[in-house]
């Protein structure tokens, strides 16, 4: 299954983990070449290497992010 | 005089925390002896795609206590900062509230819990501003950052908002340390679970990886939990945080 959602009306994916999917939202973060750990105040995950902590997810709303990087 | 300076929208995708426009806005004001500054808060405000964020819709707040011949000079300072250091295609806004010169501290504190329910306009955060008689200005881009500046003071007023930036060293992760060591430490001022009970002074806690604290009633907080029939208490983690 596709870790992302179709592209939203401004070109954006929403991640389809919502916004506790610790596991999957590692692993993609773990594989990805755009990563930048984002400033230590909005950090989320406990593992520091996670699309929870990444300076290019903006969240939505208080249960999704989009990916700015896709 | 006491002051809140709340600052928003410093920083783009790419570059720039409004957490470090913040801290060196302190360092001005410390390193000029305009005054001392306390505890900088992160506060949320509301997610929303139509809201032109960077990444997570928070603004910052401090307070500091100076003399009244320094409000015009830190406030020419801190919008000076806010101009040179602000990440290219950023939006800043400045917000200073003396607090012996606010008209009406309830309206400004319900304009703050407004902004985390709806999308405000800048107008609306001006308005407010000229009634109450606080300073509020923009500093580049859109100055869309001018409603999260105000927003931030009005939540550091309702002393029940926002997480302290930075993180608390207290001993190893995994340490168990009683509530007096980490009264002792100065950098907390109440140990709470996360259902409201406050810890006596002879109660343990397992320190975390990472310590946060969290404004409530008035004080700097650690949170702590403890699962049902565990008899540790142990430091919240940030996803345990995160509506703070």
């Amino acid at each position: 299954m596709d870790d992302w959602i179709k592209k939203n009306k401004r070109g954006q994916v929403r991640f389809r983990g919502g916004s506790h999917d610790w596991l999957l939202a590692a692993g993609i973060a773990g594989n990805c070449t755009h990563f930048v750990l984002d400033d230590e105040d909005e950090l989320l995950a406990e593992e520091e290497r996670s699309c929870y902590n990444c300076r290019f997810r903006r969240w939505i709303d208080h249960y999704s992010f989009v990916c700015m990087k896709r | 005089m006491k002051i809140y300076v709340g600052i928003d929208d410093t920083d783009s995708i790419e570059q720039g925390a409004t957490g470090e426009t913040a801290k060196q806005i302190i360092r001005i004001i410390e390193e000029r002896r305009w005054g001392n500054c306390q505890g900088l808060t992160r506060h949320q405000l509301l997610l929303h795609p139509d809201i032109a964020y960077t990444s997570h819709n928070s603004s910052m707040c401090f307070t500091a206590e100076i003399e009244t011949a320094s409000l015009e000079p830190l406030i020419e300072a801190a919008a000076g900062c806010l101009e040179r250091d602000s990440a290219p295609g950023s939006d800043p806004g400045l917000c200073v509230a003396a607090e012996e010169q606010l008209r009406d501290v309830e309206s400004l504190i319900a304009y703050g819990y407004e902004t985390k329910k709806r999308i405000i306009t800048k107008g609306e955060a001006y308005e407010l501003a000229g009634k109450l008689g606080v300073h509020l200005s923009e500093h580049g881009g859109a100055g869309i950052g001018v409603i999260g500046a105000l927003a931030g003071v009005g939540l550091r007023m309702t002393n029940n908002d926002g997480r302290f930036q930075g993180r608390l060293e207290l001993k190893v992760p995994g340490a168990i340390i009683n509530v007096t060591e980490i009264l002792c430490s100065n950098l907390v001022e109440r140990v709470q679970s996360v259902n409201g009970y406050v810890l006596n002074k002879n109660e343990e806690v397992r320190l975390g990886h990472k310590l946060k604290t969290v404004l409530l009633g008035g004080k700097r907080t650690l949170l702590v939990y403890r699962r049902e029939g565990a008899l540790v208490w142990k430091t919240c983690t940030n996803a345990h945080l995160e509506h703070y």
